[in-house]
């Protein structure tokens, strides 16, 4: 029997459930073993389309997302929500159950544009093409509903996490495109560190509550 | 034989060749020419710009540049010559409008530019409904046809009175030419019926707003701005049967309709800068131009009164009076009109001529308020009873505008003879009907008359004589104590009109009297652009993660769109 399908399906399905329960997830500590469960996840599928595909550079791919996104990135949120004393820190900005919803529309939405647009292509890509456009929208809602800066982080490498599942399952994909988006990611976390400094320093926060006060009141 | 560079010149323009200047676009230039429709509105411009800088405005860039302007968009050859000319205009006569007051500059400034942006794509776009929809509205609003009039009892107001002559006599007559030039000749081959019956709606519009307007304003000026709003519907109802029936090959019907509205052009031309410039001479005798403060200036002033008396009577188009012929001829024209298409189009131009019956009535009787109120009866105010004469250019000014009249009033055959060339050049290979109405040989038998009577009365009156309580119009002698009489006997400007008011204003104006088009117009328009300007200022304040949410909902409409109208 083929595994090629079934199992590269299960763990598209995988990832898109870490991205839809981090909707669900009010505290940051939860978030990040979400997002780290997502990438240690999208490496092994990685890995599995390496070997399914026979393509060398995947394997490739699969360690920099298992190195970078698995281990290096999750180690530095907790140790920022570690120094900021956000372990109990709660999100309250939308409810929960209405953000599930709103996510539940978005996966029937990307559903919808994925499976008619790309009918002629293979049945393999077009299913998870489907996942990782779910995936890109839901960290694209998380940024948009949470107010707290690292929730809003978590959200953008969701998104990005869901680009590279669309790059694995595409055959042909050159891999210096998965390699820059990879750099990329890493680089902005790093801006985006600094900037998450700075706002402490101004606001003793990491709200965004701060920003859009000043924002309000300056103009 | 060689001519000499002058006399070629001048032989290019007559021809109708065009004459290429110097300078303007590059590699194209821009270029003059003279054929009979500009010479007629230079016919037109001309006496009202010597009127008005004998009267004041000799030293005025801006006035010269204003009236070089015009003159350039009438000589215009090219599309480009007659926007630079027209939007030249516009500038030059909002730095005008500006001197006077600021808050009608900004609405005209608004105005010209919205009739810019009508009319620059519209020259440039070959020959179609679109394009004369375009020069409709862009001409049209700077000529004030309804419903976009309703910036010219502010603007044309505001400026000095020489200005103000010039604007409401020569600036809404280019407009009008460009109108002509634009649906006559240059879209001329792809006319339709259709076009012409817009024009009739927006002038019959124009013609009963601008005259019910102009019997309610109280402003002398103002007043006389309504009446120009009323005019140029005329103006644009004869153009309009004249292009309906031009499309519908009745070219009889359209020459009878051109004349009426060219006629009316020049009758225009010459008795409202006369007025606007006594209305002038007014305002720097009393200090005002409020109908409500005035009274017995044809005491004070008698030269001015008489040169208004002559002005206003054209504005109600007397018989006898410039005015006159112009009015009859559309008449005709449109009871012709009334006889040809289909019912609905006669009923239509049956209603159009009781429109037009109603606001001739309603001109006369702004008129008579006008010289009753202002001139006649007692002072309202000691400035009007201290009133002295005009000074002798503003007169002068006025009699040479008044002298031209004469020929227009008594000669409309002469004149439209003259006028022949431009009404083949617009309907070629029409003959129209000889006019049936004579007012010289009319105005010698009524002279003879009076002259019969005067002689039969100094020859048989009785010839004693008895003295009688002076007869004072109905009202008593002032007492002792009001010098020129109590202001409150008599009837105020605004007390005259209420009759109106209440019976015709009501159903036609907005309430409180408004101008229906800027209640039902500009104020939404104004309203929308507040509200769209608050969201906007809305959004620019949102926070980052409002933006987000901007991108992120665009995002999302744009893949639902894209899913089911793929899955669909």
């Amino acid at each position: 029997m083929n595994l090629d399908y079934p199992l590269a399906h299960l763990m598209g399905g995988v990832i898109l459930m870490c991205a839809f329960s981090m909707l669900s997830q009010r505290r940051l500590a939860a978030m990040i073993t979400l997002y780290q469960v997502q990438a240690l996840t999208l490496s092994a599928a990685a890995f599995w389309q390496g070997f399914a595909q026979g393509a060398g550079d995947l394997y490739l791919t699969g360690l920099i997302t298992l190195v970078i996104k698995g281990i290096l990135l999750p180690m530095g949120m907790r140790q920022i929500v570690q120094r900021f004393n956000m372990v109990r820190a709660v999100e309250t900005a939308v409810p929960v159950g209405f953000s599930m919803i709103l996510g539940v529309g978005l996966i029937g939405i990307a559903v919808l544009v994925v499976l008619p647009t790309t009918v002629s292509a293979v049945s393999l890509t077009r299913e998870d093409l489907a996942i990782s456009l779910s995936v890109v929208l839901l960290g694209l809602l998380v940024m948009t509903l949470r107010r707290n800066a690292i929730a809003q982080v978590i959200g953008f490498l969701s998104t990005e996490n869901g680009l590279v599942l669309a790059a694995t399952g595409m055959p042909g994909m050159p891999f210096v495109a998965e390699l820059s988006v990879a750099l990329l990611v890493l680089l902005a976390f790093l801006v985006i560190g600094v900037f998450l400094f700075r706002i402490r320093e101004h606001f003793d926060t990491l709200d965004l509550v701060g920003i859009e006060e000043i924002e309000r009141r300056g103009r | 034989m060689r001519l000499p560079a002058r006399r070629l010149v001048c032989y290019g323009l007559v021809v109708g060749n065009s004459f290429a200047l110097m300078f303007g676009l590059p590699g194209q230039g821009m270029h003059l020419r003279l054929d009979a429709l500009s010479v007629l509105f230079l016919c037109i411009l001309v006496p009202q710009i010597v009127a008005s800088a004998l009267a004041e405005r000799r030293g005025s860039i801006a006035f010269w540049v204003f009236a070089g302007a015009m003159v350039l968009t009438l000589l215009a050859g090219d599309a480009f010559t007659l926007i630079f000319g027209f939007e030249l205009m516009s500038a030059a006569s909002w730095l005008l409008v500006l001197r006077g007051d600021a808050r009608p500059a900004t609405l005209y400034a608004g105005m010209a530019m919205f009739s810019a942006a009508c009319l620059i794509p519209a020259v440039f776009l070959p020959a179609s409904s679109l394009a004369f929809m375009l020069v409709l509205l862009g001409a049209g609003a700077k000529a004030g046809l309804a419903p976009l009039h309703f910036w010219l009892p502010r603007a044309h107001p505001a400026p000095p009175a020489g200005v103000s002559a010039l604007m409401s006599g020569g600036m809404v007559k280019v407009s009008l030419y460009i109108l002509i030039r634009y649906g006559f000749i240059e879209f001329g081959a792809a006319a339709q019926p259709w076009w012409g019956s817009v024009l009739i709606v927006a002038g019959a519009a124009s013609v009963l707003i601008g005259a019910l307007r102009a019997m309610l304003e109280v402003e002398l000026k103002t007043m006389l701005a309504c009446s120009t709003v009323e005019h140029v519907g005329l103006i644009a109802v004869g153009l309009g049967i004249a292009l309906r029936a031009k499309a519908m090959g009745n070219l009889d019907l359209a020459s009878l309709a051109l004349q009426g509205a060219l006629l009316c052009a020049v009758a225009h031309g010459l008795f409202k800068p006369m007025l606007f410039l006594g209305a002038g001479a007014v305002k720097k005798a009393t200090g005002t131009t409020s109908l409500d403060w005035l009274g017995g200036l044809m005491r004070g002033m008698p030269r001015l009164g008489l040169l208004m008396l002559a002005g206003a009577a054209g504005m109600a188009a007397l018989p006898l009076g410039p005015g006159f012929a112009p009015e009859f001829l559309l008449l005709h024209a449109v009871i012709k009109a009334a006889a040809t298409g289909g019912i609905l189009a006669r009923i239509g131009f049956t209603a159009l001529l009781a429109g037009l019956g109603l606001s001739a009535a309603l001109a006369l009787g702004a008129v008579v308020r006008l010289i009753g109120i202002g001139f006649l009866g007692r002072p309202r105010s000691l400035h009007a009873a201290a009133a002295g004469d005009a000074n002798r250019a503003t007169l002068a000014g006025m009699g040479f505008l008044a002298a031209l009249c004469v020929p227009v009033a008594l000669l409309p055959g002469v004149v439209l003879g003259m006028m022949e060339p431009v009404i083949q050049l617009l309907a070629p290979n029409s003959a129209p009907a000889p006019l049936s109405y004579a007012p010289l040989s009319l105005f010698l038998l009524l002279a003879a008359a009076a002259a019969a009577a005067f002689f039969g009365l100094r020859r048989f009156a009785v010839r004693g004589t008895r003295e009688v309580p002076a007869w004072t119009c109905g009202f008593g002698s002032p007492p002792a104590w009001l010098p020129f009489g109590d202001p409150l006997t008599q009837p105020s400007a605004t007390g005259f009109a209420e009759p109106v008011r209440r019976a015709i204003a009501r159903g036609v104006l907005a309430p409180q009297g408004v101008d229906p088009a800027e209640a039902y117009l500009l104020f939404p328009l104004s309203q929308v652009s507040l509200r769209l300007t608050r969201v906007a200022e809305h959004i620019r304040r949102s926070t980052i993660r409002q933006r987000l949410a901007f991108v992120f909902v665009a995002l999302v409409m744009f893949l639902l769109a894209l899913g089911l109208s793929e899955g669909g």
